[in-house]
């Protein structure tokens, strides 16, 4: 028989029940705190005289998270349907933070509250039985437990990403037929399948040619012993885009075992390395290439174990040295030629500080001939830094050391002729040059620069023109463009600065150049210093000038005796006596024209010779000149053959003196004949003149001569003519000033015409 | 009788000159200084033959004052030269004409007689 609990006993259990319980009225909306229990005021941090008497949601305000929770309005509805069905109505799990006393915090909190109606003896509710349980610590648990799920799942999605996404190809293969559990696609891509191609598929079936390459073989191996397989640049023929290619692995076979151990299938996982193979054996092929380079330039190569002592060679090498086939390393020391040893040791012991060894040096072969050999390398080192190794080439350069040699005889032999010739044009007394097919000068010798006290280098291009005086400058430099734009002989004077402070007349010539294949090149020329002969010319003619005018004084004062002379006989009546006188004067007119000659002739050498140019008839011009000189011959009859010619512009006595001369010429030299024929007239705007003889007539090699300065005939009739040899020299001259030409024809022995064109030209 | 003044330095010259002047019926002064020509003060020649290089006096200077001076300005003046291109210059500084060494005794006459007519 139990023990019989008191009424009390039960309000005891009420209070140290460890569930909160609330004792609630049904007097909505307030729902007054009927009583609250120990259980319930530790649970929610309360006291009773904070709830009792007061509505439920008075004392228990809106927590922050009710505002999601919506508790007041769950609650309510929970005290509703407990009223109304009279059962208990609970509230799973829900969240109703509670403050954290002293502060204004809140705690997290989760409840699972039951509200139980209470009947009264009518079966009515009377209150309702609250009673919140706290169930924060399962929520959490609950929680994390999703959340580690889902965690797991993640990672499971992440791992089968990855290996989807492996730039290695893997693949599962299951049994004996090894179908394909799982494959990436990268994989596939090697295959040169689609992963639905693959899965679920024999291996070997969806990849028929690949059958009887041995890749069966290795998978039953792995799968029946458990030992793994690593396969390394492993080729394969394999068809991908319709073309059966081999291709390169690296792979490995693994075993798949069950969670028992036992082996279902083989795990692959593998990576093309095609590229690879193909570009080691391309490095192979150079390499192999390079070698037989090597040799087809008669590279000897080697290879010096510094610390063995010992030196591999290739048989081209020991070629090199003289042996039919490589021998050790003193051997080839040996025959080195004992003059270049110290050259040797001096390069090896250099090459042990730079790295690199290069020297020549001969070697003599056993017959005894001597060949140069050239010895390249380079040095390696330990991780001491201690040289251990060279590797390097020989080459043999007998054929290119004796080229060389020549070579230097021959450039020693150039540099000896530079030098010769440049002692030549040092020591030579003329200045030399040379130009460019521009007219650039570029080359003076030390004589020009001698004079001129400029430096070579300023005498360049144009520089040279700086040594003329500006008087001549400009001439000089465009006759020399002249002669170079027609490609004929370079002939110039002009004065330059001189060194010693005066002007000094030079004449410089240049001849143009032609290079070998024909094009123009230039000039080269000289210069010569002509101012002693242009002094001494000049002392000349100013003593011709001095003295032809000092003759004329004594030459003036006898004409006129002898002229009053000549009269005072006359009117005498001693004809005979004054006839003699006449004669006399005569010869002093005779004497006067010579004079004449001398003086123009000095005149015309220092460009003195003044013309007083104006209009005149030409043709009557020539007809009181014939007339005159009519006077002077019995034996000629001069004849005029004159066709119109109008005036001419120019000096009326200068082109008489010109007239007369050649007038003169005719007779004097046509002692034999009785005319002279004299034509004027006009053509190719040019008046022209000419006077036909019938003479002795000129040689044709004298023809051009007899217009130079004291120009006489020669040979036997030398002596036959007199004259200083200036008439048509002078003749000559004055029609080139004043802008005519004058020539001759003539035949030996049937006489000579001379002629004369003056350009027509009017006083503007 | 028409008066004639000769200015040479060269004596020979002066004398033939005169001889022949005197000879063709002139009234001739002559004189080897150029600068007594200058000093004519009455008794004026009817013409001057001046030699134009002189010692120590140029023709043409001289005849360039007498052509300045009023007294003397309408006299002809003849110059005289060895030399043939100084005709221009001559008859620039005022001469009436010129004459060129040596020279045909006509050749004087006739300028002469030109000179003294015009």
């Amino acid at each position: 028989m139990s023990k019989i609990i008191p009424e009390s006993g039960y309000k005891a259990t009420f209070n140290k029940i460890t569930a909160a319980l609330l004792l609630i009225d049904i007097d909505a909306p307030s729902y007054t705190i009927l009583d609250v229990n120990e259980a319930y005021l530790l649970a929610t941090n309360t006291t009773r005289e904070a709830l009792v008497g007061k509505s439920v949601f008075g004392a228990f305000p809106a927590s922050p998270s009710d505002e999601d929770a919506k508790n007041i309005k769950m609650t309510i509805n929970s005290f509703e349907q407990a009223i109304q069905t009279k059962t208990t109505h609970t509230m799973w799990d829900y969240r109703y933070d509670i403050p954290i006393r002293g502060t204004d915090e809140f705690e997290e909190r989760y409840w699972t509250t039951s509200n139980t109606p209470v009947l009264d003896d009518d079966g009515n509710v009377s209150y309702l039985i609250h009673s919140p349980a706290n169930v924060t610590e399962l929520i959490k648990l609950r929680e994390k437990e999703i959340a580690s799920v889902e965690a797991i799942k993640n990672h499971r999605q992440q791992l089968y990403a990855t290996f989807m996404q492996a730039p290695v190809g893997i693949a599962i293969f299951r049994g004996a037929e090894y179908i394909v559990d799982l494959i990436n696609p990268t994989l596939c891509g090697i295959y040169g399948k689609t992963v639905d191609e693959m899965l679920g598929q024999p291996v070997f079936d969806v990849l028929v040619h690949i059958r009887g390459q041995g890749f069966d073989q290795l998978l039953d191996q792995v799968r029946l012993t458990g030992v793994p397989f690593k396969g390394q640049a492993y080729p394969a023929s394999l068809l991908r885009n319709g073309r059966l290619e081999t291709v390169y692995f690296d792979f490995v076979y693994e075993p798949y075992r069950e969670i028992d151990g036992t082996i279902s299938g083989v795990i692959a996982v593998a990576t093309e390395v095609t590229e690879q193979v193909t570009a080691k054996q391309l490095i192979e092929e150079a390499e192999e290439r390079a070698r037989l380079a090597v040799d087809a330039v008669g590279l000897g190569t080697y290879d010096l174990n510094l610390e063995a002592g010992e030196m591999i060679t290739t048989k081209i090498f020991a070629n090199i040295f003289g042996f039919d086939e490589p021998v050790p390393w003193a051997d080839y020391v040996r025959v080195f030629h004992p003059d270049d040893l110290a050259a040797r040791e001096e390069a090896h012991a250099a090459a042990m500080r730079s790295g690199r060894l290069f020297y020549e040096a001969r070697v003599i072969w056993p017959d005894g001939s001597v060949h140069w050999a050239r010895v390249e390398g380079k040095v390696y080192y330990d991780a001491g830094a201690k040289p251990t190794r060279i590797l390097g080439t020989l080459l043999d350069i007998t054929a290119q050391k004796q080229a060389r040699e020549e070579q230097e005889k021959l450039m020693a032999l150039v540099a000896d002729s530079e030098q010769l010739l440049r002692n030549i044009t040092t020591a030579a007394p003329n200045g030399l040059w040379m130009s460019d097919e521009q007219g650039k000068i570029t080359y003076v010798n030390q004589t020009w620069s001698d004079w001129t006290g400029l430096a070579y280098e300023e005498n360049l291009a144009e520089g040279w023109l700086k040594a003329i005086v500006p008087e001549d400058r400009q001439r000089a430099g465009e006759t020399l463009l002249k002669s170079l734009n027609g490609r004929s002989l370079y002939e110039a004077e002009f004065r330059i600065h001189h060194i010693d402070g005066t002007k000094h007349w030079c004449v410089a010539t240049g001849k143009p150049q032609y290079r070998g294949d024909g094009s123009f090149s230039g000039y080269i020329g000289s210069c010569v210093d002509i101012t002693e002969q242009k002094n001494l010319q000049q002392q000349k003619d100013d003593f011709i000038g001095i003295a032809s005018h000092e003759l004329k004084t004594p030459v003036t004062s006898i004409k006129a005796y002898t002229q009053v002379l000549e009269r005072m006989l006359l009117k005498k009546g001693e004809a005979r006596e004054a006839g003699m006188i006449s004669r006399m004067d005569g010869q002093l007119n005779r004497l006067t024209s010579l004079i004449g000659d001398l003086l123009d002739v000095t005149k015309i050498n220092s460009g003195k010779l003044q013309f007083n140019d104006r209009d005149f008839e030409f043709n009557d011009h020539v007809k009181e000149l014939m007339e005159d000189l009519q006077r002077t011959t019995e034996k000629h009859i001069l004849i005029a053959d004159f066709h119109p010619t109008g005036t001419v512009f120019g000096d009326k006595e200068r082109i008489g003196q010109v007239i007369t001369n050649l007038i003169t010429n005719a007779i004097k030299y046509s002692p034999h004949a009785d005319r002279i024929i004299i034509h004027t007239g006009i053509k190719n705007e040019e008046v022209s003149l000419c006077v036909q003889d019938f003479g002795i007539g000129i040689e044709e090699d004298k023809l051009n001569k007899v217009f130079e300065q004291f120009y006489r005939v020669s040979g036997d009739l030398q002596h036959t003519f007199p004259g200083l040899g200036l008439g048509l020299y002078i003749s000559s001259e004055i029609i080139k000033r004043e802008g005519g030409r004058i020539w001759v024809t003539s035949k030996p022995g049937e006489g000579s015409t001379f002629c004369f064109a003056l350009p027509l030209k009017t006083n503007i | 009788m028409k008066k004639i003044m000769i200015a040479d330095d060269d004596p020979g010259i002066l004398d033939a000159v005169c001889i022949m002047l005197e000879f063709e019926g002139y009234n001739v002064t002559c004189t080897p200084d150029g600068a007594d020509v200058l000093k004519l003060q009455s008794d004026l020649p009817d013409l001057l033959l001046l030699d134009i290089w002189m010692s120590g006096m140029d023709g043409r200077d001289i005849c360039r004052q007498l052509k300045q001076n009023a007294a003397t300005h309408h006299l002809p003046v003849v110059l005289i030269s060895a030399s043939r291109d100084i005709e221009i210059s001559a008859l620039a500084a005022g001469a009436d004409d010129f004459l060129a060494k040596p020279f045909e005794i006509d050749d004087l006459l006739g300028k002469i007689e030109r000179n003294l007519a015009g």
